[in-house]
């Protein structure tokens, strides 16, 4: 199970979170704290595994941004590093060549790709058409209301961009 | 072929964003407030600027909502989006709950969306708001129009965690997984949704009845379904294996599908690998029967050709996504190969074994990291062959321990561990003690303990376990734990036999005579030549003269505690060699005035032992006898400490029963029983305060079972029971006040200097409706209060119909110093009987009070100022008190939050300092707060209770609260 999610920049800055586990506000702090220390500190060519208090830190760079997955230790620890990478994709269908202002503009609707990936900590899918299937169908379902409704959280889907 | 995003030089992904691509062209004008103030957090220049905007923008946000206008829609979500990326920040963000749960109860799709991610963002287990929100979620997963809301009320009851909502909503989760009428999306997010569910409640779903409904759902042909419910059953299983047995035919027959059928449909090929998430899933859900290949079921047969395809056709690809994909399934095999051990098929472990030899030694860190890891659950599963097998593995293992990376180098310590035995201890342990010098900090201290374990476990001989451990203490004395070199001191007395001592006390001579031993190699030096130096003091150069001198010339560089120890020591050479008496004498007059308590006292006694005669003395210097061996090494069980258990059922902690984390388990259970007041966030099951109507109450309170023609009164519960609650709550932030057949208050509260928040949860747990129903609180002057009702039940009464519940929120502030909880009187009426039952609220002096930590000195200083201002009573507890209860009394005083001052503490008191706050005024204006300090003695089975505060009354108050509480341990 995953217990948080973290997208990281290589600044420090912190571009999203997503807590599963039951952490306190003064838990959740430290350990973005500590989490964005350790991976921020690590030198290239190590592995993508740092073992944290009884958990595993699992992450990886894309460009300027660090995905940070936590996991139990007895977890899977390389295929937590491929469902990082499928949101990533997922996230680079959706947007179309995602880029890290990408997410900080439109980090609801990271939260919302997220949330049709995995939920409670556990993927439940792994099509990555299915998922921006239910993507898509969201966001025409917010689309049409706005139509009939006063202005609605207008979105994004620009096929043409790509 | 490779996925263009795991280029990391891919130029969009870095900022700012090239020009030509049109980043606002596709924000609609409507969000733009959003993406200003994103914006503008982003060009703040520094942490303060950011803040300051922050602050000002969530200010706004606030005026917005509390103004009467009400909100359109667009500003609604506006706001609320804005407070998330606020909170995301690390901003605290304690107002908008209620917009949030307006929005989620909307019906518009798009309020619901942004309600319900907000929602599972914002607010976590525990928060009050969670009970305003079951009523929407409810409607939405059950009597929703579409498909769209139950997803989102189920992927936030997933998100969210709250006990609150899963009490609330477990019974609908499952109906709607198991409904027929489900759609594989709604499906699949049911069967996680009851996956959470069960990892907090376990026992509520019955297997039995349950095990029918899986595998009708692993027959279910979509994917995605699939892959939760494996999700699931592996969360079932790993409580209750034998309700899920006959699943393995299910997880078998899919696992061949994909694995030797390669059969897929083409949206779940993950770089050509069928599903590599659900073959681990499968595989995981088998690893919990590790007898599983010796049942001689049909299925034996496919399950061994799936591993053996997995094993041997996996290979490194160019694509570094399908070589992690394809790995992690083969670990995942080895895994599983690994826990069915020699049940399992020979040539299966062979090859795992030689996979995994090969992966040790390979340059991609991740494949090396998990080679060593994957070993040491081997090498601690099996002591045979395979031990055998990997300890010829042992020379690239300790490689690997130079390793550059701190996480490879922690997996190579763990397998050098897990690998030693009698045979190869001498090399490795000498190996580790070579690397220890080179070491860091990071991995020193674990490394230090593991070697100490090793050597005193595997010691050929004991000579050569206190020489490593001496070792240790010269090359990184400040990582040697206490423990560790009371150990050796255990060892040394208790063999008294050979000449180990002997050798210990010639050995010690030798390392103190440096002017540069460590301060615990003094420590040792000092405890060994006082208890065995006289078997070494005819020796040349080695008299008892020598001896002290080669101790004292440490002094004036060691600690107290040290210091302390060679005291000792000295008063047994005082003893043993009458010469060197005119030297130790002036050196025990001298310490008679140290600063140091402990220093001056025992000088003071060692002083007169030598007035008392030669007799007493003699008695009271013998040497010690030996010490009580533990079963379990107290190393072992500061090594366990290090790796607490973890959030499943870990299969192989649980397949070894003779790993000191087993052993530990029921051991410490007994040495320390579990203070009760330090238990906090983690939601407990038992005070069922927010939903309690689940189980029928016990203990009806007799004479009622004839329903009586006239009203009567009732108004007494159990005092006992009154009482103990009450105590209960003193220290806890949540816990049921009150209970009985008819009315259960609970109690939620939170104290923040003179400030505190109080939640009462009254509800009617019996068959009929409360009329007038009513919590009365009497003003008192020293509280002020202010109440949120929305029933009225604080004010002309209301009606609580069976299974409702009032709630009262109260803010309290102290505005004078005060002794008596306020009172709550909960009277209602049935159709036959008028209830009253009159209760104190758990807002003590205590409440408002915050730790203060102070040393000895302060607290002598102000004890002996405030000893006009005394309060003071002796109470008896039920038993005699011992070591672990004053463990308890210990906790007890930080949970009345105060802070310990351990240094004026014998083992039989207990002492601490706190100051109360509140909230009136002295002349300058300042806040008033009142100091208090706290002593409790114990004395066999009583406790004495003295509190001395600024203020007489709030000295009483304060002295009643620990009564109350120690009463009720």
């Amino acid at each position: 199970m995953i217990e948080f999610l973290f997208l990281i920049s290589r600044q420090g800055k912190t571009r999203l979170t997503k807590w599963y586990g039951n952490y306190t506000s003064k838990e959740r702090s430290r350990a973005v704290r500590d989490v964005t220390n350790l991976v921020l500190g690590r030198p290239p060519k190590m592995c993508a595994f740092i073992e944290w208090k009884d958990k595993k830190i699992v992450y990886k760079r894309y460009a300027s941004l660090f995905f940070v997955a936590c996991v139990n230790s007895d977890d899977n620890e390389l295929i937590t590093l491929e469902k990082i990478h499928l949101f990533v994709e997922i996230l680079d269908r959706y947007f179309g060549n995602v880029c890290e202002l990408d997410i900080i503009f439109n980090f609801h609707r990271a939260y919302h790709i997220l949330d049709e990936l995995m939920i409670g900590g556990y993927l439940q899918d792994t099509s990555k058409k299915e998922v921006l299937k239910s993507c898509s169908t969201m966001d025409d379902m917010m689309d049409d209301e706005k139509e009939i409704g006063a202005g609605g959280n207008g979105s994004r889907r620009n096929s043409s961009k790509k | 072929m490779q996925y263009p995003v795991v280029d990391p030089n891919r130029p969009t992904l870095t900022s700012p964003a090239p020009l030509y691509r049109p980043l606002y062209l596709s924000i609609t004008s409507t969000a733009r407030g959003l993406q200003n103030f994103i914006s503008d957090l982003r060009n703040a220049k520094s942490k303060e600027d950011e803040s300051k905007r922050v602050s000002k923008e969530l200010a706004n946000i606030r005026s917005k909502f509390t103004a009467s206008g009400s909100l359109s829609s667009y500003q609604k979500k506006k706001y609320v989006w804005k407070l998330v990326y606020a909170f995301m920040l690390g901003y605290d963000v304690d107002f908008g709950h209620a917009e949030v749960v307006s929005l989620v109860g909307s019906a518009k799709y798009s309020e619901k969306q942004v309600g319900y991610v907000a929602m599972s963002l914002l607010l976590k287990a525990g928060d009050s708001m969670m009970n305003m929100i079951v009523n929407s979620i409810r409607n939405d997963l059950v009597g929703s129009y579409d498909d769209a809301a139950t997803s989102l009320a189920l992927t936030s009851i997933a998100n969210v965690s709250g006990i609150e909502l899963m009490q609330a909503l477990h019974v609908e989760v499952q109906r709607v997984l198991v409904s027929p009428n489900a759609t594989p999306a709604v499906r699949k997010k049911a069967a996680l949704c009851l996956l959470r569910l069960i990892r907090q409640l376990p026992d509520s779903i019955a297997s039995a009845d349950f095990a029918p409904h899986i595998s009708n759902l692993l027959q279910d042909r979509h994917m995605g379904v699939l892959t939760s419910t494996m999700s699931l059953l592996i969360g079932l299983t790993s409580k209750h294996e034998q309700e899920y047995e006959t699943m393995i035919p299910y997880a078998i027959h899919i696992l061949s599908t994909l694995v030797l059928k390669k059969s897929v449909s083409p949206d779940y090929l993950y770089y050509r690998t069928p599903s590599p998430w659900l073959q681990i899933k499968l595989l995981r859900f088998l690893q919990y029967y590790p007898e599983l290949m010796a049942s001689g079921q049909a299925y034996v047969a496919t399950l061994k050709q799936c591993l053996a395809r997995i094993l041997n056709d996996t290979d490194v690809s160019d694509s570094i996504n399908k070589s992690n994909a394809d790995h992690a399934v083969l670990f995942e095999a080895i895994s599983t190969i690994v826990v069915f051990g020699d049940s399992g098929d020979e040539d299966l472990q062979l090859a795992a074994m030689r996979l995994l030899g090969k992966f040790i030694s390979v340059r991609e860190p991740n494949i090396r990291y998990l080679g060593l890891m994957t070993m040491s659950r081997l090498a601690v599963l099996h002591n045979n062959t395979n031990k055998e097998q990997i300890k010829t593995f042992q020379s690239v293992v300790v490689h690997s321990l130079k390793d550059a990376d701190i996480s490879v180098r922690r997996r190579a310590l763990d397998l050098l561990f897990v690998m030693c035995d009698q045979t190869n201890a001498e090399s490795i342990v000498d190996e580790l003690i070579t690397y220890l010098v080179a070491a860091d900090a990071g991995i020193r201290e674990q490394m230090v303990l593991k070697i100490a374990v090793l050597a005193e476990k595997f010691a050929t001989s004991k000579k050569w376990y206190v020489d490593t451990i001496l070792k240790l203490i010269s090359i990184s004395g400040d990582q040697v734990s206490d423990s560790i070199w009371h150990r050796v001191i255990v060892i040394v007395t208790n063999n008294s036999d050979d000449d180990l001592q002997q050798y210990v006390a010639t050995t010690m001579f030798d390392v103190c005579s440096s002017k540069n031993a460590h301060v615990k190699a003094v420590a040792v030096g000092s405890y060994v030549l006082g208890e065995f130096g006289f078997l070494i003091a005819e020796e040349a150069g080695k008299s008892g003269e020598v001896q002290f001198q080669v101790l004292h010339q440490h002094w004036p560089l060691i600690d107290a505690n040290t210091q302390g120890i060679m005291l000792t020591a000295f008063a047994k050479m005082y003893n043993l060699y009458e010469e060197i008496r005119p030297i130790i004498d002036p050196i025990f007059a001298k310490l008679k005035t140290s600063v140091d308590v402990e220093l001056q006292q025992r000088s003071n006694e060692y002083r007169i032992l030598g007035s008392l005669g030669p007799e007493i003395m003699e008695d009271i210097l013998r040497e010690m006898p030996a010490f009580d061996t533990q079963k379990v090494s107290t190393l072992e069980i500061a090594l366990d400490q290090e790796h607490s258990d973890t959030h499943d059922v870990n299969v192989f902690k649980k397949k070894d029963p003779n790993s000191p984390a087993s052993k530990r388990g029921s051991k410490t259970a007994q040495q320390e029983p579990e203070p009760e007041i330090l238990v906090q966030a983690e939601p407990e099951p038992e005070p069922d305060l927010l939903d309690g109507f689940d189980d029928p109450p016990p203990a009806p309170i007799g004479g009622f079972d004839d329903p009586p023609l006239s009203k009567q009164a009732v108004t007494v519960g159990d005092p006992a029971a009154v009482a103990s609650s009450f105590a209960k709550l003193l220290s806890t932030p949540q816990g049921v006040l009150f209970q009985n057949e008819y009315v259960q208050v609970g109690v939620k509260q939170e104290f923040r200097g003179s400030q505190g928040r109080i939640q009462l949860f009254a509800g009617n747990m019996g068959a009929e409706s409360f009329t007038n129903f009513k919590l009365d609180m009497p003003q008192v002057p020293y509280l002020r209060t202010t109440v949120q009702d929305e029933m009225g039940a604080t004010g002309a009464g209301c009606t609580l119909a069976p299974k409702q519940q009032a709630r009262v929120m109260i803010m309290a502030e102290a505005i004078a110093p005060y002794c008596e909880a306020p009172g709550l009187t909960v009277t209602f009426e049935t159709s036959t009987t008028t209830h009253s039952y009159p209760l104190k609220l758990p807002i003590v002096p205590t409440s408002f009070t915050e730790p203060v930590t102070v040393d000895k000195a302060a607290f002598m200083g102000r004890w002996g100022q405030l000893a006009a201002k005394e309060s003071q009573e002796i109470i008896t507890v039920s038993r005699t008190v011992d070591p672990a209860m004053m463990q308890q009394v210990a906790a007890l005083l930080t949970g009345l939050k105060y802070g310990r001052c351990q240094e004026v503490d014998s083992p039989t008191t207990c002492s601490g300092c706190g100051t109360m706050k509140t909230g009136a005024k002295d002349g300058q204006g300042n806040p008033i707060s009142v100091g208090c300090l706290v002593r409790i003695e114990a004395n066999g089975d009583k406790f004495r209770v003295t509190a001395r505060t600024l203020h007489p009354v709030v000295s009483q108050g304060v002295k009643e609260t620990f009564c109350k509480v120690l009463k009720a341990l």
